[in-house]
């Protein structure tokens, strides 16, 4: 019998919709076949309405959307998307003060587009293998098991965030403190790459158990 | 194995033909209907129409006036519908006087299951010897590629009521590869009416809507209307040409409104996607719903109003994007014995 185990409103042949104007600047000759395919079946399938976080303005990003929701708490996003946009702020303001009294030669190195800076530190925060429990004979073993993308962002994520929840002063504010760590992990430092290097020796540890992983 | 995850209620269908032998005498249903048509022309005399065209539309309207019911099930309203919608088709008693079984294959349970497996086979074995035969003589095979995009498969369901016979995932999942493996060769189409059989038509092309023309105002400035609508929010937008780019709902304008960034966000996505933000003016009034809920009426609207502006390539880009699409979500509601509509009560063990 099939359980829906999860359901949506859409019904199952709805696809997802695409928002960047570029996928639909492209002339048909420049597409593979596979792409082909997928515009003929595009044609002929309903399509789910866009959700409010989507946009196709370029001032929308899917990973600083997601990493928003994350931040909020009891559905406040308002709260959660000025504390973020501070945050970007406050990372601009570092920048640039470290730009301006750098000398001429290391000017060229600084970064200050905040958008790259964030991404380039959750790609650094990323875990590469993760630790799963797996029951054995009564006994439950730490087992290293490979992490699919979406887990490893959400790892990092979920580091970032509970790392700048705990560790910080009474009345230091959360976009200060973000800020700091996320300029911190793009140099690959602080807490939050050390928690990812320990992660990763723990697994080189019990790599001896990793036979144990039937997936 | 085809695993549904997500799914709606209409997809659950269940199919009562197929639970087994007759479960209605035939004598049954023809008494049924006989009540049914004596029931149709009392209702056309009850309305005051008359009993001799009286359509099944008509019976529907009046037993939507005489049983009104706010249910939320289509199927627990009060319907009066021909017999043989409401008893669907079963299987006749498969064996005769004797006792012994017509079919061949009867004993192995699933006999038309098997049956058409055994056809299927059938068909893809004349299709391979078909083959070799071209090949000796060194012909040229066909190859033309069935439009794919434009058919689908029968889905299970649908399998089951053709067959009168319940299946299993297995047994639908094996019956369509062996299909695909069939259409796969490249002489199928000597088989083209059997496969014809299975298939579907999807309509083509997803653009049944009807683009309606420009209006022109006083001053001979081109608008056009939409409307929009998002949980309990429902909008109405009129889009104008030659405009500054200003947005004015409810008489106040979008900053004052939407003090919130995403809001204002969602009301651009349309202008922003098609480039045309500075061309045009929006008059828009909204009620209902919260805030992202009236941003998202608002953003259907004036998508739907933009349409009459657009060429066609455009409006397909679009719908693509997931402009056009009504939202279906809304917010669940609270079951009795749980807090909310998936929170249960807290667990207590005395």
């Amino acid at each position: 019998r099939i359980m829906p185990v999860r359901w949506s409103r859409y019904n199952p042949s709805y696809l997802e919709p695409e928002v960047k104007k570029d996928s639909y600047q492209k002339p048909l000759e420049e597409l593979t076949e596979e792409e082909r395919e997928q515009m003929e079946l595009k044609a002929v399938r309903p399509i789910k309405a866009a959700p409010p976080t989507l946009s196709s303005s370029v001032f929308s990003d899917p990973m600083v959307s997601k990493f928003t929701n994350m931040m909020m708490k009891s559905g406040n996003k308002v709260l959660a998307r000025s504390l973020m946009s501070q945050t970007l702020e406050a990372i601009k303001r570092k920048q640039l003060e470290k730009y301006h009294k750098a000398p001429e030669n290391e000017k060229e190195t600084i970064e200050c587009n905040p958008y790259v800076i964030f991404h380039q530190a959750l790609n650094n925060c990323q875990p590469i293998i993760g630790l799963s429990n797996i029951t054995k004979g009564g006994k439950t073993y730490q087992v290293p098991v490979p992490l699919t993308d979406n887990r490893k962002r959400f790892l990092a994520m979920k580091w970032l965030i509970t790392e700048c929840r705990d560790n910080k002063h009474r009345r230091m504010m959360m976009p200060e403190k973000l800020s700091q760590e996320l300029l911190l992990a793009f140099n690959n430092e602080g807490p939050v790459i050390k928690r990812k290097h320990v992660l990763h020796k723990m697994a080189e540890a019990n790599r001896a158990y990793a036979h144990f992983r039937w997936w | 194995t085809l695993r549904l995850i997500c799914t709606t209620t209409a997809v659950q269908r269940k199919n009562v033909g197929a639970s087994g032998p007759e479960k209605y005498t035939e004598a049954f249903i023809k008494k049924q209907i006989e009540e049914f048509n004596l029931g149709k022309r009392h209702l056309a005399n009850m309305m005051g129409e008359d009993p001799e065209t009286f359509t099944q539309e008509d019976i529907d309207r009046a037993i939507a006036y005489l049983f009104p019911s706010g249910l939320f099930d289509k199927q627990a309203r009060p319907m009066m519908k021909h017999p043989t919608e409401v008893f669907p088709e079963q299987r006749k008693i498969q064996w005769g006087e004797d006792g012994r079984p017509f079919h061949f294959l009867f004993y192995t349970g699933k006999q038309s299951y098997y049956s058409l497996m055994h056809e299927t086979y059938e068909k893809f074995l004349n299709v391979q010897k078909h083959q070799d035969q071209l090949i000796a003589q060194d012909l040229p095979l066909q190859k033309e590629k069935r439009n794919l995009a434009g058919s689908r498969w029968l889905t299970k369901i649908e399998l089951e009521e053709m067959l009168l016979e319940k299946l299993s995932d297995d047994d639908y999942s094996r019956f369509i590869q062996l299909l695909q493996k069939l259409v796969a060769l490249p002489c199928a189409d000597i088989e083209e009416n059997y496969i014809q059989k299975f298939c579907k038509e999807v309509p083509v092309q997803l653009q049944r809507v009807v683009i309606e023309p420009l209006q022109y105002d006083e001053q001979g400035v081109a608008f056009s209307t939409g409307e929009g609508k998002r949980k309990t929010a429902r909008a109405t937008a009129i889009v104008y040409d030659n405009g500054t780019g200003k947005i004015t709902v409810n008489g106040t304008d979008i900053l004052h409104y939407f003090p919130v960034l995403q809001d204002r966000e969602q009301l651009l996505f349309p202008f922003q996607f098609l480039g045309r933000i500075g061309k045009h003016d929006m008059v828009c009034t909204v009620s209902g719903g919260g805030r992202s809920a009236q941003a998202g009426a608002i953003r259907l609207a004036s998508a739907k109003a933009l349409r009459s502006f657009v060429t066609e390539k455009e409006v397909e880009f679009m719908r693509q994007a997931g402009l056009l699409t009504v939202d279906p979500r809304v917010k669940e509601r609270k079951k009795p014995g749980q807090e909310g509509p998936r929170r249960k009560f807290t667990w207590k063990k005395r």
